[in-house]
């Protein structure tokens, strides 16, 4: 029995038991001891996250001649710590008064149902991290998208519904694409395991290869939600249950990328890819893949500077912040693929203690909507810091982590001499900075409404997670160096070369980055920004909020001055003529082009017209005895579509 | 306009000054003051008119150091450029009272001195000056942007020689303002500001600072605290 098996075992047995007592009160306190035990597994193959050996399970299974195994190798060790530790603080965070009135307000049902949909996510997601090969990482993926389902089918709105049944079909179009991938890897190459496929790959075609990575391509990139395929993240996630969106917000359409680092980037390698040239262009398949990274941070990250409600800009921003990690993954040298992956558990940091703090707004006042907040500082200080503290690692400012893997990415760019994609990428940036504005600005800052006077702090269950992760954000921000031993191993495992780094940041030829100096110089600056307001001055007065300019107007409770509704109308005025709506379009024309071809063979099918079906049938029947003498070749194709027909006549 | 003479800089009675560079710090402070003018221009009337051409390239305001500013938090000048009605009257008072010390008063236009060509008009406050400390006016109708010029440079001649002190008067004789202003809107008159406190807040609080209308203020007068910042599970 090795440490993966005692992983994979107790998280499976721990899911039988959260399922069993899910109808009790304490399947709170068992959920969170699971994860915190299956936490401590984690840390017992911490020799992973420093270039350990890969771990295996001693469980295997032999399918078609090819042996399923399972493992943990750094990186997916690395992927596994940030799921289970995200499912650690979202247990906590809902285990306490957020669950009384959870229970209360739908039924204990439901939340044991949110507690087991959460654990069997998280086993999943374990179960695909420790896949071996690719049948095992292709059943390991249908889990995780089926636990995703349970998740977001849980909230019974119309919205949600319909957000998750949208999901499905995306992400049963995804595996269709990996299970066709998966199945010409193995004719072409004649095995399921990653390491014969990387010996045989070098046979292949440049065709091949690029056939293989559209296919694969297509099915993780529907997971990340990378463009054209970003429509259905956002409002799945945003609708699923408050803790249900911090878990699958921060780690869930990860999964995706892990899938992606583990075919194109270890398999197939880069610089395989980067030789296929895409005719007629002056692009490559990489310079291609980047580039869906780049329009993949700016286009949701502005369609988030749009939403009204927290929970959709939020999850907007999770599609956004992917194509980051995507970009920097696809520039392919040691520092831009750390940027990458260090995203990963940035982004899952932040992400989290966003979503918490915006649930807990949530929990207090009964809406996410902008146009109905405001103010709220005063009330919920503690939730208003970690807001701050993780908006400044979502827009990427020094000392948060965000800004480590930002810079990362950006140096990379830079290095790589890729001017073009580093603008797409500045761009990104800005669009995240101004909608984080937005949603600080509308949540807590401005005008107090009169029924949220007596709007209390979130209680301690909920604000303790919060606050740790603010820590996690803060400490990681200051000494980066933690987590990058911990890419640098993922790094080597995937055969890049490991980024150089010390606890500060990165050493770096060309002028490296080190965050403790950084950090240092920044309290410098707000030590002295203190001093003088503080105690040489001291002059600052607080005054009441009526007490504020409105052109001169006299405020009161009943003249509404939060300025919340069409917030940047300013900045639209000058880029809102390009939202044009261009790929919600491209899918409108989609779903009702195959809504009208299955109309219309079902009502051929079911047409009670003899003389319609009789003219098309001997039509057909006289295309086929004609085509079988001038081209045989044809037959093939048209007999089925005869017999469909023939099958389907009136009773 | 009130006879208030040259009111001393350390207001603070009593306290000498024992350092030798005080005056060379009080110039040098008045100095800066008076080239670092932030106006925020209530265009009541026709006279705002007349700003345009004074800010922009052909009279070049800017290069005296006198720039607009949107809020009164951040302005040094409040500029009311005509004739102010019983309603405007109210909001010009108030922005007034949102503005940060020192903070001065420019009336331009006939309208503003002694109501101008709406003398005879019932909804429309005649002096400027009973109402708020006004510091320099500038008469005409229209006066030119030249003569806006003037006047601004008057008044920075008035802070750098320390003269510039209406401000002031607003404080040590709230009770007189506050008066004209409630026979104008009724003792139900209140603004979300706190003068009083203020006035104890830089010193300047006189005898002629309380007095009836006061008291008839705080008879009506809702307090706004300001929110505390309350961490309560």
């Amino acid at each position: 029995m090795s440490v993966l098996d005692d992983l994979l075992l107790f998280t499976a047995l721990a899911s039988v038991a959260i399922i069993v007592v899910r109808r009790f009160a304490s399947v709170s306190k068992l959920s969170v001891i699971v994860y915190a035990l299956a936490t401590v597994l984690l840390v017992k193959m911490s020799a992973l996250g420093y270039g350990g050996e890969p771990i295996y399970s001693s469980f295997t299974l032999n399918v078609l001649g090819q042996n399923l195994y399972w493992r943990f190798d750094s990186l997916s060790w690395f992927f596994a710590l940030i799921t289970v530790v995200i499912a650690l603080f979202t247990s906590v965070f809902m285990s306490g008064a957020w669950a009384e009135k959870y229970c209360q307000e739908h039924s204990t049902e439901a939340y044991g149902l949110l507690q087991a949909a959460l654990v069997l996510n998280v086993l999943s997601m374990l179960v695909l991290l420790a896949s071996g090969d690719l049948l095992s990482l292709f059943i390991g993926w249908e889990l995780v998208s089926w636990a995703s389902f349970m998740m977001m089918f849980l909230n019974q709105d119309k919205v949600a519904r319909k957000a998750a049944i949208k999901y499905i079909v995306y992400a049963m179009a995804a595996a269709m694409s990996i299970l066709m991938a998966i199945a010409m890897t193995y004719s072409m190459t004649g095995s399921l395991d990653y390491v014969q496929i990387m010996q045989a790959v070098a046979h292949l075609s440049n065709t091949q290869i690029a056939l293989l990575v559209t296919l694969y391509g297509v099915g993780f990139g529907i997971k990340m939600g990378v463009i054209p395929f970003h429509l259905w993240q956002a409002a799945a996630y945003a609708e699923t249950p408050g803790p249900g969106a911090v878990f699958m917000g921060a780690i869930s359409a990860r999964m995706g990328l892990y899938a992606l680092i583990v075919i194109v980037v270890q398999i197939f390698s880069l610089t395989r890819v980067a030789a296929i040239e895409i005719p007629y262009t002056f692009l490559n398949m990489q310079n291609i893949l980047a580039w869906v990274g780049a329009l993949t941070t700016i286009i949701p990250t502005y369609i988030a500077l749009k939403q009204n409600d927290a929970r959709y800009l939020l999850a907007w921003h999770g599609v956004g912040q992917g194509g980051y990690m995507l970009l920097g993954v696809m520039i392919a040298d040691s520092i831009g693929t750390a940027g990458g992956i260090m995203h990963v558990f940035n982004y899952a940091t932040y992400q989290a203690a966003l979503f918490m703090a915006v649930t807990a707004v949530m929990f207090r006042t009964g809406t996410s909507n902008f146009s109905k907040l405001g103010g709220l500082v005063t009330q919920m200080p503690l939730t208003f810091m970690v807001m701050v503290v993780s908006i400044i690692g979502l827009a990427g400012i020094p000392p948060m982590n965000g800004f480590v893997s930002k810079w990362l990415v950006y140096r990379a760019l830079l290095l790589d001499g890729e001017p073009l994609l580093f603008v797409a990428a500045v761009i990104g940036t800005l669009g995240t900075i101004l909608s984080v504005y937005k949603l600080v600005h509308n949540t807590f800052l401005g005008q107090l409404r009169l029924e949220h006077q007596d709007v209390k702090e979130a209680p301690l269950s909920m604000l303790l997670p919060m606050l740790g992760l603010v820590l996690i954000i803060f400490g990681t921000g200051v000494m980066p160096g933690v987590v990058l031993d911990w890419v640098a191993a993922a790094q080597n495992a995937v055969g890049i070369a490991p980024i150089t780094h010390n606890l500060g940041g990165i050493e770096l030829a060309q002028g490296g980055l080190d965050m403790i100096w950084v950090t240092g110089v920044m309290f410098y600056g707000f030590a002295v920004g203190a001093i003088v307001f503080y105690f040489l001055g001291g002059k600052s007065k607080h005054i009441h909020q009526f007490d504020n300019y409105a052109g001169g107007h006299f405020l009161t409770s009943k003249v509404r001055y939060h300025y919340s509704n069409h917030f940047y109308a300013g900045l639209m005025h000058l880029i809102g003529g390009w939202y044009k709506d261009f790929f919600k379009k491209l899918e409108q024309a989609l779903v009702s082009l195959v809504s009208f071809l299955s109309q219309l063979s079902e009502n051929f099918y079911r047409s009670a017209q003899p003389a319609v079906l009789v003219a098309a049938v001997a039509f057909i029947a006289l295309w086929f005895i004609m085509s079988s003498f001038s081209m045989p070749a044809d037959t093939g194709t048209v007999a089925p579509i005869t017999q469909g027909i023939q099958g389907g006549l009136p009773k | 306009m009130s006879k208030i003479g040259n009111i001393p800089v350390n207001a603070q009675a009593g306290k000498k000054r024992t350092n030798p560079l005080a005056g060379v710090f009080d110039e040098l402070v008045q100095f800066c003051q008076s080239r670092s003018m932030f106006m925020l221009h209530y265009c009541t009337g026709c006279g705002a008119i007349e700003l345009p051409p004074a800010m922009t390239s052909r009279f070049d305001m800017e290069r005296l150091g006198i720039q607009p500013m949107v809020t009164p938090r951040q302005a040094d000048i409040l500029l009311v450029t005509g004739y102010v009605s019983v309603k405007t009257l109210k909001r010009v008072i108030l922005t007034y009272e949102q503005m940060q010390s020192p903070k001065y008063v420019i009336g331009i236009c006939s309208c503003t001195v002694n109501g101008g060509m709406y003398w005879q008009s019932y909804a429309t406050a005649k002096v400027l000056n009973e109402y708020l400390p006004v510091d320099v006016y500038i008469a005409g109708c229209m006066p030119r942007p030249e003569a806006v010029i003037e006047g601004m440079r008057r008044l920075m001649r008035n802070i750098e020689e320390g003269k510039g002190h209406a401000w002031k008067d607003y404080f040590q004789r709230y009770d007189y303002y506050l008066g004209n202003q409630q026979h104008l809107f009724g003792d139900d008159w209140q603004t979300p500001t706190d003068i009083i406190g203020e006035a104890r807040h830089y010193g300047l609080e006189t005898e002629q600072t309380y007095g009836e209308h006061t008291r008839i203020l705080e008879q009506h007068q809702q307090p706004l605290e300001p929110h505390k910042m309350r961490i309560k599970f």
